[in-house]
């Protein structure tokens, strides 16, 4: 690797202000699982790296009057044995499970995951499909946007050289809502998603339709993306097996695919229809599930 | 440079060394523990597994400024001179590594799943070393020797030994 300074963040206020003395120059390390990769084969080094690591502030995952906030640095194991995680989003413990394999889901955020900004990120459709936000602080303070404001493009962020992402929030009004997150790749450890998709939504049991559904799709577009033609069809529809498969199949037309080594964008857009059915079968099991319980 | 003190299988040590220094070039050439290896150097095969603070991690993914303070566990703080470990003395048994080379890394995976895990299904045991590649020998006769110590509960000597 080429040199660089090191400097360690204490905190996220002492980030912010060693990002505003070192920007645009600046780079944020966390669990380095990118980062470091990046580097090693860059011929683009940054003058400094700042760790942000040890600030122990940018770790909480509680409930709070917002909703679900959940941290920067939580890695992607602390995602997967989260008790409260693992009884309220079932889904983000699956799609955890699904990145890399034991080490770098032990060193691997969250935060850094979404950083990427790469398309076929794992964390991404989840969280979209329960309309998630982010917190971003930067010299002027902290900024609110909805997760999909926060992805512009192929690995690319809305976030300034001097900004950090601090905390992803799931909202209050979306908490234990049920969600199933399926992702497909080439193999089941340590593979890319060629697409992978979370579908979510509440259930009206006396009419037995489908309420404020969300269907997210990744790897299929730019960005992590809604499909909100297939949203629309299902709201307030009846839940049956041909509304999941139409569903499937409108999500289909609001993906942009493209072709690929992994696959082309015809095999991609069959594995679209048949994985956003499949979500959908997967949240409404989870949603008979908690309603057994209560 | 950044003056790293790491607590390595026990031991405390100390080094100065450039700031893109990884964990891994400063247990190999500052530290002369060479067991953990260079493989692919972006966290695909976990030939340069240890574990730090109790976690697994890709040695090759961390700077060494980030693990100044902490606890660091390598292949070498598992044998002494005259007793292998338990899990390396199964995995010579079962002839579980032929090469070697990512035998550190898999063993390494090994003791962190067994210590928390004593008694893993198959389909843990082939999770816990998904970020362990092997090209000579593959997985079978491994995973054989990690059930053989979860059978045996020879797993209570082996976290005994390295607590």
């Amino acid at each position: 690797m080429k040199a660089f300074e090191f400097v360690a963040a204490r905190d996220s206020e002492h980030a912010v202000q060693l990002l505003a003395e070192h920007a645009p120059s600046a780079r944020v390390i966390a669990g380095g699982t990118d980062l470091l990769a990046d580097l090693k084969f860059s011929s683009h080094v940054p003058g400094v790296v700042v760790d942000i690591s040890r600030a122990q502030d940018l770790r909480t995952l509680a409930i709070t009057d917002e909703g679900l906030n959940i941290g920067t640095l939580v890695t992607h194991t602390e995602i997967m044995c989260s008790p409260l995680i693992r009884e309220m989003f079932p889904a983000l413990v699956d799609a955890a499970h699904t990145i890399g394999a034991v080490q770098t889901r032990n060193l691997g955020t969250l935060g850094g995951n979404l950083v990427t900004a790469v398309p076929s990120m794992d964390s991404g459709p989840t969280l979209v499909a329960l309309d998630a936000k982010v917190t971003v602080a930067g010299p002027d303070g902290r900024r609110q946007m909805p997760l999909t404001e926060f992805f512009v493009g192929p690995r690319k962020t809305i976030l300034k050289p001097d900004e950090l992402l601090v905390e992803i929030i799931i909202p209050k009004e979306n908490l234990g809502k049920p969600t199933h997150f399926l992702k497909f790749g080439l193999r089941k450890g340590q593979a890319l998603a060629l697409v992978n998709v979370a579908a979510s939504f509440w259930v009206d049991w006396d009419k037995n339709v489908f309420i404020a559904p969300r269907i997210a799709l990744g790897a299929v577009a730019p960005k992590v993306i809604h499909a909100p033609s297939a949203e629309a069809y299902l709201e307030g529809r009846e839940i049956t097996p041909d509304a999941m498969a139409e569903a499937g199949r409108l999500a289909v037309g609001d993906a942009k695919p493209i072709n690929d080594f992994r696959a082309s964008a015809g095999y991609r857009r069959d594995m679209i229809a048949v994985l956003t059915k499949r979500a959908l079968e997967g949240a409404y099991a989870l949603a008979q599930a908690k309603r057994k319980k209560t | 440079m950044v003056t790293v003190t790491i607590n390595v299988n026990g031991e405390r040590r100390t080094a100065s060394v450039p700031p893109e220094t990884t964990l891994l070039k400063l247990l190999r050439e500052s530290f002369n523990l060479t067991g953990a290896k260079l493989g692919c150097d972006v966290g695909d095969c976990g030939a340069c597994t240890v574990i730090v603070d109790g976690k697994l991690v890709n040695s090759c993914l961390m700077l060494a400024g980030q693990v100044d303070g902490l606890d660091v566990l390598t292949i070498e703080g598992l044998a002494t001179t005259d007793r292998l470990h338990p899990i390396q003395k199964v995995f010579e048994e079962k002839g579980s590594l032929q090469c070697g080379f990512c035998g550190p890394g898999v063993i390494m995976s090994t003791k962190a799943l067994l210590d928390q895990n004593p008694n893993p299904t198959l389909h843990e045991i082939r999770d816990a070393l998904a970020g362990n590649l092997c090209r000579c020998t593959g997985y079978t006769k491994m995973i054989e020797a990690i059930q053989a110590i979860a059978r045996e509960g020879t797993i209570e000597r082996a976290t005994a030994k390295s607590a």
